[in-house]
Order: C-alpha cells, then sequence, then structure tokens
C-alpha cells in the first residue's frame, strides 16, 4: 500500500555489494541528495564526525538551512552539502602544485587525499582556493573536542579507518595538520557497507550507489527524476558527482552560497 | 590484542574512574596511544582494520539522549563505545523494520537512520564532567564545594541521621532524622487497615459522619498515633509520607525498581514524576477521555493520548509538534511522513507560532496566536458540523455492541443524554430517573424515543440521534454532541479566526481538508497544545475533532500504543512481579501535590475556597507542585526528598522559584540527588551519588502512540560502568542508583529485598535479580502456553553474544548468574531479545496490505462529554468545571483571574521551541552537537525588530512581571543575566519570540566546583546561548511556582508576556 517493500538501504546496499564484485574501474560511485526529503536535522554531520573521528571544525558534511521571503509566505531551504567528488576537481592539480602526489582522483570517482603528502596549512589554502565549493574542505589543526575539559578523551584518538589505514590523532600526525574531506567513506565501501551520512538519514534524503549499473537505486532515481536534478555551480565545469533532487531547481541553485 | 593486554587495560579503567575529586575523569589515552602506534607499525590484523562491522564489536540497546526511546547499536572497539548507530530490527529505525527473525550476524553491516543526538550518546556517556563517586555537601547548598566520602558511609549517614552537616557553618547543631526515623509504619497490615478505614473517611460527604470517622480512626489506632503526620487529619497519612522520592526521566524497570523501594517498601505516597512539565495536560485529558464506566463511576482511564498514524494518513495536523525536531520522536516519524509528502500520498499542515523544520514542509503554516489552539478547533468542529461532514453512523454507537455491529474498535458518548441544570451540562441522565429502568443505565433517544443501554454491553446495540435538545419528564437533557455544537457555535468562524490570529478562510480550507479522506486523516498534538493554563480543555477540543470523523484505531488516523508486559502478570508468568513483593506496604493518604483526590472530600476542607493551593483530582505526576508545595508545608512538611534523574530548576517554568525552597535546610532538611554530572538542581543537593548512564545500564524502554507496533525495548549494559564498584548484600555491583536503593534497604532490613526479597529463597540482592526476570517475561511474551514466546537463540547467537559481552565485568555480566537468573527454559528466548536490544511485532504482522485498521488498537469507549470532570469544582475559584470541549482566554492565575501584563508594556508573548540539536537538559555536553549549533538565539519577527531598532547578532535581555531584573538569582549572591543573541526571522509570528531550550546552562559543566580542596574548572561552551525560562511567569497567588493549569496540571511555558532590552 504505502510503503515500499523493501527499505531503500537494504536496496542500495545490494547494489554495492554488486558493485564491489565488480573492479574497481568499472565503479562509478554517485551520492544522490533529495532536499525534499532534507529535514535539517544534522544526522549525515554527526555521522561523519564519529566515523571519521573528526576534530572540531572539521566537518566533511554539513548542512545549510537558508530562509527566503517574508512573513508569512517564508521558505526554508535545507541543503547538505560536502566534497562534490568532481569529475573535473579544480582541487587536484592545485594541491599537487603545492605538494605533489597529495590529491588524485580516482577511477571510481572518488577524489581522495594522501594524508602523508597533504600537510601543512599552505596545501589546504592552495584547495580551499581551488574549489568552486563552500564547506567541502578542512584543515585539521590538532584539536580535540574535549580540549578544555577536565581529561581529553580516548574515543577522540581512537583509530579511524580512512584511505585503508587506521589513523590515530595522538600526536602531530597525519591527519593532524593535514587536508581533510569527504571521501565518500571509502572504508566503509570497502567493508560493503553505504557511507555513515546515508544509512544514519533519518528523513530518508541519502542515496548512494553505481552510475554504471543502470539496475542501481540511484541511476533509476536520476533517470526517472531528470527534471528534478541539479548540481551546484555545473556552469564551472566541474561536473559534481553529487546530485540534489529538488521540486525547484531553478531557486535552489539561485541560493546556494 | 592478548588477554594480558585487555585485563591492564581494564584495571586501569577500574582505578581512573574510582579516583574522585579532579580526577573526576575517566581516560584511556594509553590504550588509544598503544593502538596508534601498532596501527603505524602496520601491525593490525586484517579484522582490526574496520572493526566497526564485525558483529562481535556490536551491542543492541535503546537510546535515552531524548525520551524518543529509538533502537540503537553500539559499536566497541575493545571495551570502548566509539560509535552508535540505529537498530534495523527496531520499528523506529527501519521503514520496514527487519524481521525479527532475521540472524544477528547478517546484519552486522546494516546501520538504520539515527538522530545526531542519538549518535552523540558515545559523549554523554564519556563525558569529562562526569561524577564517580558520591559527593557530599562542604559549603552551603548550591555553593558547589563537596567532599568524596565512601559509599558505604553516606548510606549510614543516610538511614541514622545525625549532624550529619557539623562542618558547614551555621549547621553545626542541626540534627538530620534518618530515613530510620521517618520511615515509621512498618508493618502492611497496620498500613492496610489505616488506609482502608482512610478511604472510608475520604469517601464520606457528610461533615459531621467524617468527623466521627476520624475519632474512630484515632480510637482505633491509638497506640500508633505518633506514627501519624497529624492525628487529627488521618488522611495526610503515615509518616512515611514525608519522605519524597520524585524523577526526571524514569521509564519502565528501573521505574518498578524505584517504586518497589520507595512504595512497596518505605510506605510513601510520595512518588511523583515529572509529567507535567512535558506535556502534562495531553496526558490527563487523555485520561479523563478514556475512563470507563464500571458499573458505578467513571475509572481505569490510561494516562495516555493518541498520535497520528503517519505511515498510512492522507493528511495530519500538526497542532504545537514538531515532529522533525521533537514529537516521539524525528527517528521513528520522519521517514514515514518524508516518504509521504514526496509520494504525495500525505499532505500536512502545521500549526504554530515558529516556522518550524517541520512547517517548511508542510501545505499550510498557520502561526497562530499562543493560547488559541482550543479556539481554531472549535472553529474547525463549528464548520464540519454545520456542514454535515462528520461520520454519522460512527457517532451514532452509544455503546460496544453498536460499534462491534459496524466493526468500529471504539465508540463515543456523543448520543448520551447530559441533564443540563441552571443552563449547566452536568450529569449523564440515568434510565432510573425517567422510570425506563432500575440499573444504573445510560440514556439515547433513537427517533425521538428513550433508549436505555449499558455501556459494555456488547450484545445489545444502542444507537441515537445525534443532536437532542428536549425534556423528558421535565428533565432538561441534551445530547453530548449537542452541548459540544452549542459550545463551538457560540462564536462565528470569523471571530473563532480573529481570536486565534489566522484567516476564516486558512480555518475553511483546514476543516475541507481534514473532512476529505475518510479516516485516514489525523491531528497530532504536542506542548504547543498542552502547556497553556487552557491546555485540557485545548487538547479536549482538538481530540473532540478528530471523533467527528471517528478515525481512532483507523490506518492513518489516530494511533494508540502497545508493549509487551514486562511485570509477567497478563500470562501470569513465568515471573509475575505481583506476586513476588513480600511484605510490601500499601501506602496511603493525600500525596504532597494534591492528586487524584477532591479537596472536598478531605479533612482539610473547611467549606471555604480558595484553597492554599491547587488539588488535582484528574492528573498526576504535577512537577512544578513538588518543591513549592513542600515549601509551603501544604498540605505537609517534608523531611527526606530523593531526586533521581532530574534537573526541574533548569527545565520548569520559573524553575528558579525552586532555588529558595531547595537552599533552605528547614523546608527540605535532607535531599539526596542521583545525577551523572552536577547539575542546576542536583548542585543544591547535600548528597549526589554518581549514577551511571544510559549505555551502562538496563531499562525498559516502553513505547509512544506514534508506534503502531506492539514492542519492548530492553536497554542493557553495553560498556563497563565508569563509576567502579560497591558491595552490597555481599555482591559486587556498579555503584549506580540500583545499588543506592538495595544499600538502602539492606542497612533497613526492607522485606522486600535482600536474600528473601523475592519470595522465600528468592534472592534480590543485585539489579540482576530484577532485571534479568522482567527480560524472560518479555521473551515468554503473553500467552500462559508458552505460544506468545520469541525463537530460541541459535548456537551461533549465543556464541555472538558471549563474545560481543566479553569487555563488561563479571559484577556486570556473568552469563551463570544470569542464566541461573531466568532458568535454561527460557536462557535462549532471553539472548534472542537482547541481542536484538527488545522484542518488536514484525512489521508484516501490524501492516497487513489490506487492513484498513491499525492492529494496535485502543479498542475501548472515547469520552466526548467527561461527567467525572463535570462534577469537580476547581479549588481555586469554586467553578464546576466544563466537562466539555470549551475555549478560555489565556492566561489566567490559580484563581481564574485573567492576566494582562501585556498592559504594562510587556509586549511579546515568549515561547520556547525545540532543535533537534540538544534535549532540554543533558545533552549539553555533546560537543558534535554543539559543533553545529553553539548556541541558541532569541527568534524574533523583523517587524518587533524594526520598532524596537533590533538587528539580527544584538544582545538582549528579557525581562518579565515577575522577573523583572532579568536574572536567573542561583542564591549565595549569584547571579546569571538572562541574556543572549537575538535572531531577526521571517519564520515568526510578529509579537511573538521563541527559544529553543536545551542552552544557556550554568552547571552542568558550566560552573566552576570544588571537590575535596580541587578545583574543577567549567568549559564555557557548556554555557552558551539563553535559557529564558526565569522570565516565565509565577503564579501571583501561589506565589512560588510557574503558572499552572489547574485542571490538566500543565506547567505553563507559552502566556508569559515579557519585555526585550537591548544591552
Amino acid at each position: 500500500m504505502t510503503q515500499t517493500a523493501v527499505n531503500p538501504l537494504v536496496r542500495m546496499q545490494e547494489d554495492l555489494q554488486r558493485a564491489m564484485q565488480k573492479p574497481l574501474e568499472r565503479r562509478s560511485w554517485a551520492m544522490v541528495i533529495d532536499t525534499r526529503k532534507c529535514i535539517g536535522c544534522f544526522a549525515c554531520s554527526v555521522a561523519c564526525v564519529a566515523e571519521n573521528v573528526s576534530p572540531p571544525g572539521v566537518t566533511y558534511r554539513t548542512v545549510l538551512d537558508i530562509e527566503i521571503g517574508r512573513y508569512p509566505g517564508v521558505q526554508r531551504i535545507l541543503k547538505p552539502m560536502n566534497c562534490q567528488q568532481c569529475e573535473n576537481p579544480p582541487c587536484v592539480p592545485a594541491a599537487n602544485e603545492v605538494a605533489p602526489g597529495s590529491m588524485e582522483r580516482r577511477p571510481d570517482g572518488i577524489v581522495v587525499i594522501n594524508y602523508e603528502r597533504a600537510r601543512g596549512r599552505e596545501v589546504f589554502e592552495a584547495v580551499r582556493r581551488a574549489c568552486p565549493y563552500r564547506l567541502a574542505v578542512f584543515f585539521d589543526d590538532g584539536r580535540f573536542h574535549t580540549d578544555g575539559t577536565p581529561a581529553r578523551q580516548a574515543y577522540e584518538q581512537r583509530p579511524a579507518l580512512e584511505y585503508g589505514r587506521n589513523w590515530s590523532r595522538t600526536q602531530d600526525q597525519p591527519p593532524v595538520n593535514t587536508v581533510r574531506k569527504c571521501h565518500f567513506c571509502l572504508h566503509r565501501l570497502e567493508a560493503k557497507m553505504l557511507p555513515a551520512c546515508v544509512t544514519t538519514c533519518i528523513g530518508g534524503a541519502m542515496y548512494f550507489g553505481d552510475l554504471n549499473d543502470p539496475n542501481s537505486l540511484v541511476s533509476q532515481m536520476l533517470k526517472e527524476q531528470r527534471d528534478k536534478v541539479m548540481r551546484v555551480n555545473e556552469s564551472r565545469g566541474t561536473k559534481p558527482r553529487v546530485y540534489y533532487l529538488t521540486d525547484t531547481p531553478v531557486l535552489c541553485k539561485s541560493h546556494h552560497p | 590484542m592478548t588477554e594480558t593486554e585487555r585485563i591492564t587495560r581494564r584495571s586501569f579503567l577500574k582505578t581512573t574512574a574510582l579516583l574522585g575529586g579532579s580526577a573526576l575523569l575517566m581516560s584511556r589515552l594509553d590504550w588509544a596511544r598503544e593502538v596508534a602506534s601498532r596501527a603505524q607499525r602496520g601491525a593490525l590484523t586484517h579484522a582490526e582494520q574496520y572493526q566497526l562491522s564485525q558483529p562481535q564489536n556490536i551491542l543492541y540497546s535503546v537510546c535515552q539522549q531524548c525520551n524518543g526511546q529509538c533502537g540503537i547499536r553500539v559499536k566497541l572497539l575493545d571495551g570502548m563505545a566509539v560509535k552508535i548507530d540505529g537498530n534495523p530490527y527496531s520499528p523506529w529505525n527501519l521503514v520496514p523494520h527487519l524481521d525479527y527473525k532475521t540472524p544477528l550476524a547478517s546484519v552486522a553491516t546494516l546501520d538504520a537512520p539515527l538522530c545526531p543526538r542519538g549518535q552523540s550518546g558515545v559523549q554523554t556517556l564519556y563525558d569529562p564532567y562526569r561524577i564517580t563517586k558520591v559527593l557530599k555537601r562542604a559549603g552551603k547548598r548550591g555553593e558547589n564545594k563537596w567532599i568524596t566520602i565512601p559509599f558505604e558511609q553516606a548510606v549510614d549517614e543516610i538511614v541514622n541521621g545525625g549532624k550529619l552537616f557539623a562542618h558547614v557553618p551555621g549547621e553545626e547543631n542541626r540534627v538530620v532524622e534518618g530515613l530510620k526515623d521517618v520511615y515509621a509504619v512498618r508493618d502492611p497490615k497496620l498500613m492496610r487497615e489505616m488506609g482502608d478505614l482512610v478511604r472510608t473517611i475520604l469517601a464520606e460527604k457528610d461533615v459531621a459522619k467524617k468527623r466521627a470517622l476520624v475519632a474512630q480512626f484515632k480510637e482505633k489506632f491509638k497506640e500508633h498515633l505518633d506514627k501519624m503526620i497529624d492525628p487529627d487529619h488521618p488522611d495526610l497519612g503515615p509518616k512515611n509520607n514525608q519522605i519524597l522520592y520524585f524523577w526526571g526521566r524514569q521509564k519502565a524497570g528501573r521505574g518498578d525498581f524505584a517504586h518497589r523501594f520507595f512504595g512497596g517498601g518505605l510506605g510513601t505516597v510520595n512518588r511523583h514524576g515529572h509529567t507535567t512539565v512535558c506535556q502534562g495536560s495531553l496526558y490527563f485529558a487523555g485520561k479523563s477521555m478514556t475512563d470507563q464506566w464500571d458499573g458505578k463511576g467513571w475509572s481505569g482511564g490510561s494516562k495516555m493520548y493518541w498520535m497520528a498514524d503517519t505511515a498510512s494518513a492522507e493528511f495530519v495536523i500538526f497542532v504545537g509538534a514538531s515532529p522533525f525536531e521533537g514529537n516521539y520522536t524525528p527517528t521513528n516519524r520522519t521517514p514515514r511522513i518524508t516518504e509521504g509528502l514526496q509520494k504525495g500520498r500525505l499532505k500536512i499542515a502545521v500549526i504554530d507560532p515558529r516556522y518550524s523544520k517541520t512547517a517548511s514542509k508542510a501545505w499550510k503554516w498557520l502561526p497562530n496566536r499562543p493560547g488559541t489552539e482550543g479556539a481554531i478547533a472549535l472553529g474547525l468542529i463549528r464548520w464540519v458540523i454545520e456542514n454535515r461532514r462528520f461520520d454519522v453512523k460512527y457517532l451514532s454507537n452509544a455503546n460496544r455492541a453498536a460499534a462491534l455491529a459496524d466493526k468500529e474498535p471504539t465508540w463515543t458518548n456523543a448520543c448520551w443524554l447530559v441533564k443540563i441544570e441552571n443552563n449547566k451540562p452536568t450529569r449523564f441522565l440515568r434510565a432510573s430517573e425517567i422510570g425506563l429502568s432500575e440499573k444504573e443505565l445510560f440514556v439515547t433517544l433513537k427517533d425521538g424515543q428513550p433508549v436505555a443501554f449499558d455501556p459494555n454491553d456488547d450484545k445489545n446495540a444502542a444507537e441515537g440521534d445525534l443532536f437532542i435538545d428536549t425534556t423528558i419528564r421535565g428533565i432538561r437533557v441534551k445530547s453530548a454532541l449537542q452541548i459540544l455544537w452549542e459550545s463551538a457555535s457560540s462564536k462565528t468562524l470569523a471571530e473563532w479566526a480573529r481570536i486565534s490570529g489566522l484567516s476564516p478562510r486558512d480555518l475553511e480550507e483546514l476543516a475541507r481538508e481534514f473532512t476529505s479522506h475518510g479516516k485516514r486523516a489525523a491531528v497530532d498534538l504536542h506542548r504547543g497544545v498542552s502547556q497553556h493554563t487552557n491546555g485540557y480543555y485545548n487538547v479536549l477540543a482538538w481530540f473532540s475533532l478528530a471523533l467527528l470523523i471517528g478515525n481512532y484505531d483507523w490506518r492513518g488516523g489516530q494511533s494508540w500504543p502497545s508493549t509487551y508486559d514486562i511485570l509477567g502478570s497478563r500470562a501470569d508468568g513465568p515471573f509475575n512481579f505481583g506476586k513476588l513483593n513480600p511484605g510490601a506496604l500499601s501506602p496511603f493518604g493525600v500525596s504532597l501535590i494534591r492528586h487524584e483526590v477532591k479537596f472536598e472530600e478531605t479533612t482539610l476542607f473547611e467549606g471555604k475556597y480558595p484553597a492554599r493551593r491547587n488539588w488535582y483530582p484528574l492528573a498526576s505526576d504535577i512537577y512544578q507542585e513538588i518543591i513549592p508545595s513542600a515549601g509551603d508545608a501544604y498540605p505537609y512538611p517534608i523531611k527526606i526528598a530523593f531526586m533521581y534523574m532530574a534537573s526541574p530548576v533548569y527545565a520548569l517554568p520559573a524553575g528558579h522559584t525552586w532555588i529558595p525552597i531547595l537552599q533552605d535546610v528547614n523546608k527540605i532538611p535532607l535531599l539526596i540527588a542521583s545525577d551523572i554530572v552536577v547539575g542546576e538542581t542536583s548542585m543544591y543537593a547535600d548528597y549526589i551519588f554518581p549514577d551511571v548512564t544510559y549505555l551502562e545500564r538496563w531499562e525498559f524502554s516502553g513505547t509512544h502512540p506514534s508506534v503502531t507496533f506492539k514492542v519492548q525495548g530492553v536497554r542493557q549494559p553495553v560498556v563497563a560502568p565508569l563509576t567502579g564498584t560497591v558491595k552490597v548484600y555481599g555482591e559486587e555491583m556498579a555503584l549506580q542508583w540500583e545499588a543506592l536503593l538495595l544499600a538502602l534497604a539492606e542497612k533497613l532490613g526492607l522485606p522486600n529485598f535482600g536474600p528473601n526479597g523475592l519470595g522465600p529463597g528468592q534472592p534480590f540482592t543485585h539489579p540482576d535479580h530484577f532485571y534479568l526476570r522482567m527480560v524472560a517475561n518479555v521473551a515468554f511474551g503473553e500467552r500462559a502456553d508458552g505460544s506468545d514466546a520469541v525463537p530460541d537463540a541459535s548456537d551461533e547467537e549465543i556464541k555472538l553474544f558471549l563474545e560481543a559481552r566479553k569487555h563488561l565485568p563479571k559484577s556486570v555480566f556473568d552469563p551463570e548468574r544470569w542464566q541461573a537468573i531466568v532458568g535454561e527454559k527460557l536462557w535462549r528466548k532471553v539472548v534472542t531479545v537482547l541481542n536484538r536490544g527488545g522484542r518488536f511485532q514484525s512489521y508484516a504482522e501490524a501492516y497487513a496490505p489490506t487492513d484498513t485498521q491499525l492492529r494496535v488498537r485502543y479498542g475501548r469507549q472515547i469520552n466526548l462529554y467527561l461527567e467525572k470532570t463535570a462534577e469537580i469544582k476547581h479549588s481555586g475559584t469554586a467553578e464546576t468545571l466544563p466537562g466539555y470541549a470549551v475555549y478560555l482566554p489565556t492566561p489566567t492565575d490559580y484563581r481564574g483571574r485573567l492576566i494582562e501584563d501585556e498592559k504594562n508594556g510587556f509586549d511579546l508573548q515568549l515561547i520556547t521551541h525545540r532543535e533537534i540539536l540538544q534535549t532540554k537538559s543533558r545533552t549539553s555536553g555533546n560537543y558534535w552537537l554543539t559543533e553545529f549549533m553553539p548556541e541558541n538565539l532569541v527568534l524574533m519577527n523583523s517587524q518587533d525588530a524594526q520598532r524596537l531598532g533590533l538587528k539580527s547578532g544584538d544582545r538582549v535581555k528579557i525581562v518579565s512581571a515577575t522577573n523583572p531584573e532579568g536574572v536567573w538569582d542561583l542564591g549565595n549572591g549569584v547571579k546569571v543575566p538572562m541574556a543572549g543573541a537575538v535572531q531577526i526571522t521571517e519564520g515568526i509570528r510578529p509579537g511573538v519570540i521563541s527559544f529553543a531550550l536545551g542552552w544557556g546552562h550554568w552547571a552542568y559543566g558550566a560552573m566552576d566546583v570544588v571537590i575535596d580542596g580541587n578545583l574543577i574548572k567549567k568549559d564555557e561552551r557548556r554555557g552558551r546561548g539563553f535559557h529564558g525560562n526565569a522570565a516565565m511567569r509565577v503564579d501571583p497567588f501561589l506565589k512560588n511556582t510557574c503558572l499552572i493549569d489547574a485542571v490538566g496540571g500543565s506547567a505553563v511555558f507559552y502566556d508569559t508576556r515579557v519585555k526585550v532590552i537591548k544591552l
């Protein structure tokens, strides 16, 4: 009747498992965000921070909350933001110019950072200047959430798997003093799990999958809802791999910072 | 990781946790460093690479970051909780949720959704400000000077009393009575006999006879009068009632534990919850509407209310409720709503002065004038009746049999006849009054002819005419629906619209839409409806509107909750707790908050009104009355108070009025708090006992009316307690709330605790003895033949069960002890339940595609007219209460007088709202939340801002008639300004300002504390933002508490006029 037979998360996990059986270069990851179902709750943001053990100021995923109109004809645009995983990422050459080998775009579409090389504020500044998106890249300045309290807590220093390696923020070692951003939870994909922001979304607004697979949920959604699709700053030619669904693509675009 | 390493780490944890004072804290840096260094050496095994996907590292439980009670699964790295996700077995988290039989190992990689607060629970657990030792006051109350003392010493002092605070200047000679002195009546038989006679006294209506019964009491119990609070007023009960227990967030299991101790054990009636600070009048209007006819009177109403079945509804009106930000609960409700909106199945309207996130997705946002919610409902009722868009068939059914014949799960008293005396509706007409029958039957008219009926008769269907206004045998009568119609039509739609500040057109469109979906439309109410001086009647009006379309128990209509029984009473076993309570006392007497009793029935009534404070015959758990009543010693003084997981000073409107009472050692001679940090209220206690968090303990999380499945969530320990252990009854257990109660019971020798506490040879000496039996009851189900039991856990699941709990110490988890408690037969079923964090009815069972009605049902009579209410006199005004939906202007004081502060320049109405990023009093230490919203702001419409010359970011202070200074006066000369930054928005009604609850703390880590002479510095971040409750209006007659809904009991949040002053 009114319910889907299976939750989209279950369906997308099956899509994911299918994709992971293919060689890396035959996968093409994309994220679809249905802004009509986003309620601006920040579940995705907190899931991301907890998953990646991000320090203060490093929030791979945030949510914009923009009010437009005059009382009582007011509207609220809620829009999740993270690295857009561009097909033509301006950040990669910019970063590599300062620190060779610090960033690359993988064949599956994920723009990755080499934590051993993307060190220092200079690299971060280069990336930030090159990136046409706000709130996409961050610098890990070595702080902890529980600094300034009676004791720094161990959970902030637990090993967190990013880029296939366990990192612990204990000393001035990566990822401290390093450029950081969303990587579509690459380590979870390897474990056949969807990105943390997708599984935790209480609005059911987050979708993820392989665009090379016409049967994946994301492929079907983008096809069926063609007229609702928007990408941010499309005119810049970056070709983001994050797609937004909205009933008002023009309005949504005009209010993107 | 080797076993040796594991043990070393565990002892390290224990040591740090046991240290008091400046080493309040738990830190496991050594371990983190060690793992990090191995990681850098590349020495981590493959399995260690992503441990969070391994089933043996995941434990299932229930969240408590708000009262939503969503399912969680906690991911552990060698005993440390590091990440929390939603539980895919729980209907709160996944739509549809997984089939209960799905093997545990197969879902390890399936995280389900969970709101940001739930995910931040790690930071509640590992809060650097957690206390781990018993704190005893070393300065004046509220000075925040403490010493740590051994648990055993604290228990001894509380039991025996004495000069406990001789070390505090001014208290050198103060002798404190201990529990042994106030635990006066100890003989269950004596207490039962006294209680029986007191009930006779209360029931006696004749004044002279009442007096004679009091004399009889004094004669009969003359040996024991020293045990009474006041022998001349035996209805106040024994001195035991001077022990007070009140709580904030307490759920089943733990609640049963506490009631067993304070009620059956110590024999006090004063065990009060916090319901009225949340949405009391919603619950108590629901209770009145669900009272059933028992042959003599109206009783058995459920303290409960209805919500909307958002999974099937086509139209929902959310009134003063925002399911995307609160409202039981975003994780559970949001996906059902967003899916419905996106697919075009569902349309919503939101009535709220503030443009909530829910309103941002609504078909209509109706920013009403706060306090007029009842007027809106009456306007809609008027239109629905006028346009005859109500369910005639449903409303015509007068009893169970008529409902059964129509396959309706519920019925109302809409067509019943009510007597009209002096133009006022009073009692229902009885058949005997018109010679229709000699039995106690009610009457309706069918085609003009009187028909007598029993509401519970399931054979003889009675139906009636809906609109009746006539005289039978000289008795003027009207039908209940006629009375509602007259109330609704007392004003035109335009007038109702004008009162509520909305347009008549909007109301008409709302009413038309509400009646355009058959039974698949619903109303969904919360605090915005109930927390006004007229809250009870607002709620009644909205649920009356829903009765007009007869949507109760229908899919897409009003839904009702259901849980699996933990007490084993429905199936009489395997552990029927009703029979496992040897030597329990039966407390009696008028409670401190004067609930569920009429003023006129007591010996305190001398024929005069108003009473000193309000009486609450229809409500209970009236939070704002607890300490203020003790402050007035009305109806009697309190000697020892215990508070559990509560912060009324922070949470209540005008909560600051509690401070001087809490500080007064003569009014509250002994105050004991159980808390996890030094909070806004526990800072005034004499002793603070460290408790464990929801991730370290047991509880049964129950459900909410928004959950349309039969469920019972089981909260269980997922990490070792950070508080260390104590020995009670010779058993090692975590230092936590239960340990305190068990230790007090041991010292006092309470018969329903100890070696024979659950019956001869059945020990109750460890919390496990209690909670494991409850889990077994849930696993067994509710059919005596066992056919309702859950499946046995497989060998694989037993193995996972043990492996995932390896990190828990024996004092918490001992498989042999656990298995011995529940018995071999039930053990595998218990494991099934614990492995899944509870028991959940399957999706398919609750939502068969062809069903038009809900499977979880209320299934009884719903009162449109409330006879019991109509027989009550308001103790402040001496007026009889209306028994039907009316609109009452707000705000009024206890005497019923309108308060008009706006005439004195208080030009803005103050309300509150909820952001999903905080939960009232207890998440300010969750830095993952404050990262995204470091502070709250005072929301103000641009029109008001322009008038006042304010712009976003300006710092302002809020003042009101009862807080002209605009401060929180914390006592001891400390004042905190009630100031914050303003945010100019188009998303709020002009003339109204709002702030989100949860910020603006001054304790809970936001204030310096001295323990054993060591200064624990505050963290500024925890005190950011604005908390305006102290501006909320104090009742001018009661003087030491906020405005109240005198009928439904709600604490009033939304009826205060304030001024905003630029700083």
